[in-house]
């Protein structure tokens, strides 16, 4: 206990005062994590639109494909993309192995499961009356699918908050395609990692900490964008 | 026929020949023939199960038809059974509709207005649909499919799962909005008095196939076939001679100088009386009384003024031969 807080009461005045090297990991941990979600939901939410809404052929077979790509081991998803990236290997000539762009792309592949696949749960649960409704009424495929994914808003931003929280907080894949490299492609949970294999136990709980506040921050704003709808309704029904 | 032409009042829009419907294997509408059009308001009638939505659907397009040809003039819109509306105020909600509808952007707003004047819902226009009764969603429903004025407007159920003072309400405004010259109305009812109230012509579907169409009332007085008569309402039977009598409660009166005798063998009490279940010798008969009422197991006179008669043939055979009874006059 007495190592613990002495540990913190190191760790404190290192966020306080600004640790330059803490400071660009933040840095680099908020970038992966926002273009992650970003290029996972532009990806992922037609994806599970389609796989929500459309009637063809491998449909089930999508579906359950991505829910099972929601348990899958970030190490084991790390271990294929390294091969697969290896300089002898099918997508070697990229030279991605190692690089501060190799991060963005494992965050982006992992996230992605997330968001297809909430998605479609959210697009599957809106009453079938309303979509079929709006088809029989004249509504193209955009607009009844622009139609779900305003109705489904709230399961759909359900998805985007998972998506942003595993491109946070994962560090298996992160490690083992950027090689966790010091100060260069280090996002704050691979940093925590490395600084406790290193025996820095006060910078790895400044990292934490930093890390658990800004998780916080992301998901409470994101909460707070999710239920506006909620309350907009609330407040009608008082006024009536 | 292209929608092009000018429609005429009484111009067929929607005409199906011999259509069959399947859902699997199972033909839920068989050989189905009729046609809508403008200016009518025609009912489908039907028992649960009877292939009602289906054949619905069908008409709009949204099933095939495993045989026959459906011929549309216009274009056709559907209320379909269940009020779902997005999570928007009622009138972005009738705005949005007549943006799929491709109705341009200038006109969208007064047309909401019109057909929620039209359905007596103008006042709940900046209401969010989640704050609706279920009436209310009926209503915005309604009037969202009238905004579009199509040229064939089909309505699955547009009245149920509503109170009867609701829906005597939203009856009553719903034909006045309904009613138009240039459009012909289907509307899926499952209610008999809601036809009544609605519609010019009835369309009797039994197991899948039309068993009677016509005018409400003319239904009522000559119902084609015992099958259509028992849906009907006519519950009441007696064998007479070789005809066998069908009658509604109000063809039958309790009159102590009536010809046939009769046995109280069940009553079940009304909002405005008691039903009575009679039994004769020859069949059973159903009756209306105002209060007091005769019990069950007291002896009644009673007469018919009414009924449907069909040939014996045609009904299922009596266990007995049936004696020609009198039923208007007592028997001297």
């Amino acid at each position: 206990m007495r190592l613990l807080w002495s540990e913190l009461r190191a760790a404190v005045p290192m966020i306080l005062h600004g640790n330059p090297t803490l400071f660009s990991v933040i840095g680099f941990t908020l970038q992966v994590a926002v273009v992650a979600t970003v290029v996972a939901t532009i990806i992922g939410v037609p994806i599970g639109l389609a796989i929500g809404l459309g009637r063809f052929r491998g449909r089930q077979v999508l579906r359950v494909l991505a829910n099972a790509s929601l348990a899958l081991p970030p190490v084991l998803v790390g271990a294929f993309l390294f091969v697969l990236f290896l300089p002898q290997a099918p997508l070697g000539s990229l030279q991605l192995i190692w690089t501060k762009r190799v991060v963005f792309v494992g965050q982006t592949i992992l996230a992605l499961p997330f968001i297809v696949a909430l998605t479609a749960a959210a697009v599957q649960g809106l009453p079938p009356g309303l979509l079929a409704q709006a088809r029989l009424l004249g509504a193209g495929r955009i607009q009844v699918s622009t139609l779900a994914l305003r109705e489904a808003r709230i399961g759909v931003m359900a998805a985007v908050i998972a998506a942003l929280g595993t491109a946070l907080s994962e560090v298996a894949a992160v490690a083992i395609l950027g090689g966790n490299i010091y100060g260069y492609n280090q996002t704050l949970a691979s940093a925590t990692l490395y600084e406790v294999n290193g025996g820095y136990y006060a910078d790895a709980l400044a990292i934490a900490i930093v890390l658990t506040v800004l998780i916080l921050i992301l998901m409470c704003g994101l909460a707070v964008l999710q239920h506006q709808g909620n309350g907009i309704r609330l407040r009608f029904r008082s006024a009536t | 026929m292209t929608a092009a032409d000018p429609v005429e009042s009484g111009s067929v829009l929607l005409r199906c020949e011999h259509l069959t419907v399947r859902r699997g294997k199972r033909d839920v509408v068989s050989d189905v023939s009729a046609e809508l059009r403008a200016g009518e308001i025609v009912a489908l009638l039907g028992p649960n199960g009877a292939g009602k939505s289906t054949l619905l659907d069908a008409l709009a397009g949204a099933l095939p038809a495993a045989e026959g040809r459906i011929e549309r003039r216009g274009r056709v819109a559907v209320a379909l059974q269940s009020p779902d509306l997005a999570r928007r105020t009622v009138f972005a909600n009738m705005t949005l509709a007549l943006a799929w509808w491709g109705v341009p952007r200038p006109e969208r707003s007064e047309r909401a207005r019109e057909a929620l004047r039209a359905i007596g819902a103008e006042h709940l226009a900046r209401r969010r649909a989640a704050t609706l009764s279920g009436g209310e969603r009926r209503r915005v429903h309604l009037a969202r499919a009238i905004a579009v004025a199509p040229d064939v407007l089909l309505l699955d159920e547009p009245f149920a799962g509503l109170d009867a003072e609701v829906r005597a309400n939203l009856l009553e405004d719903a034909l006045s909005a309904m009613r138009s010259s240039d459009r012909a109305t289907l509307v899926v009812v499952h209610d008999r008095a809601e036809a009544w109230a609605l519609a010019d012509r009835l369309l009797i579907l039994i197991d899948g196939r039309l068993v009677a169409a016509g005018p409400p009332r003319e239904l009522l007085e000559r119902p084609p076939s015992t099958v259509v008569a028992r849906f009907l309402g006519f519950d009441g039977s007696l064998e007479d001679g070789h005809e066998l009598l069908l009658t509604r409660p109000a063809h039958v009166v309790l009159d102590p100088a009536g010809p046939l005798e009769a046995r109280v063998t069940r009553a079940v009490a009304l909002e405005d009386g008691v039903r009575l279940e009679l039994e004769l010798e020859h069949g059973r008969l159903y009756v209306v009384s105002p209060l007091p009422a005769p019990r069950p197991g007291d002896s009644v006179h009673v007469r018919i003024d009414g009924g449907a008669r069909f040939p014996l043939a045609d009904s299922p055979r009596p266990p007995h031969p049936a004696p020609r009874v009198p039923l208007t006059r007592r028997e001297a």
